[in-house]
């Protein structure tokens, strides 16, 4: 992975987040949970995408899914403590998410995840790429997961939620 | 995936969101529900049973892992922070991005809160440009903040010639716990 976040739209003056951070998108996700329920906890999500990540989609209108992939690798070198691929060939942009930053993270802190936790990278991903000509499909979770960006078109159906899988208790 | 590397653009945006879908009072739920009583728990932990070593211990650690421009004082009553450059706020200036009305007000929402809850409270200024200080003290402490340079001498933020430009808005707190409780004065 290169460690240049040149693909990424909004830049920090140190090269890596401070995982702790991690608590806090964990408690959010918990909070709008308990307030709206799963659905509005998904729409949380579509709407983040949509909205703060549309500078990213604008770039993958331009970029492809070269774009796609140049993105994903930037984000996982300035996440710390991840294990992740990403590559883009025939079969579109594929993230192999081998350690999950966040999942290790919370893990590492004790912390309580919230079960659907791994549907956020659905439902933000979807919203980003779907402007785009894109769409993702993602199956795993739960601290390891294969994460597919292909052409719009190039497979039938919707996600199948059942194939991201829900965090298991400690 | 959201990440933590530009999480303060996402929380940001977050507040904005919160305050669309249920006002004012959710961001304040927000706060002191998800912040103070769950993301943030640590700290809470540490400076209820710590006090002003827990605070030296927390923000030394958070801090640091922020890559905060900033300088702390302690004393065996007061606890004070000079931020010189808030790593948080200042994310959110250099990539333009505001979404919500103060940003600043989210430290109070969920530190105010926090502090509360273990018997102490705060004097506050922030200058909305990624400068703000702190004195934390005991509730039963009636003693008033020094003027500029008296507690943490030549690291006093308000010595800084960026602090209050003309036409700065600087939001002050006095003795406080909430983030509404608040008095906003304009530099001329």
């Amino acid at each position: 992975m290169t460690n240049a976040p040149s693909a990424l739209p909004y830049l920090d003056s140190k090269p890596r987040g401070a995982a702790d951070f991690y608590f806090a998108i964990n408690a959010t996700f918990r909070f709008i949970r308990r307030r709206f329920g799963l659905a509005g906890l998904q729409g949380y999500w579509a709407d983040i995408g949509h909205g703060y990540f549309a500078p990213v989609t604008e770039r993958w209108k331009r970029g492809g899914l070269a774009a796609v992939a140049e993105y994903w690798r930037a984000f996982f070198a300035s996440e710390p403590g991840g294990d992740v691929q990403v590559d883009c060939g025939d079969e579109g942009a594929v993230i192999d998410v081998r350690t999950c930053p966040a999942i290790a993270h919370l893990r590492a802190g004790s912390r309580e995840i919230d079960p659907d936790f791994c549907q956020h990278c659905y439902f933000i991903g979807e919203a980003m790429a779907a402007p785009a000509g894109f769409t993702v499909r993602i199956e795993g979770g739960d601290g390891k997961c294969r994460q597919r960006y292909l052409k719009r078109g190039a497979t039938k159906g919707d996600q199948d939620l059942g194939a991201i899988r829900r965090i298991s208790p400690c | 995936m959201l990440g933590c590397y530009d999480f303060c653009g996402h929380y940001e945006w977050t507040f904005a969101w919160l305050h669309r879908e249920g006002g004012h009072d959710l961001v304040r739920a927000y706060w002191d529900e998800a912040i103070h009583g769950d993301s943030q728990r640590h700290a809470a932990e540490l400076i209820s049973e710590g006090g002003i070593e827990g605070m030296a211990r927390y923000w030394g650690h958070t801090l640091a892992d922020e890559a905060a421009g900033h300088h702390t004082t302690v004393t065996d009553r007061v606890f004070r922070v000079d931020m010189h450059q808030c790593p948080s706020k200042g994310f959110l200036l250099r990539n333009g991005l505001e979404q919500y009305p103060d940003y600043c007000d989210h430290c109070m929402g969920w530190i105010g809160p926090m502090l509360r809850a273990s018997g102490w409270t705060v004097d506050h200024e922030h200058n909305h440009h990624g400068q703000c200080w702190w004195e934390i003290r005991r509730m039963d402490d009636r003693t008033a903040p020094g003027p500029a340079g008296g507690l943490s001498g030549e690291h006093d933020v308000r010595l800084l010639p960026t602090w209050n430009p003309k036409g700065a808005t600087i939001d002050a707190y006095e003795r406080a716990n909430d983030p509404d409780d608040k008095s906003r004065r304009q530099v001329t």
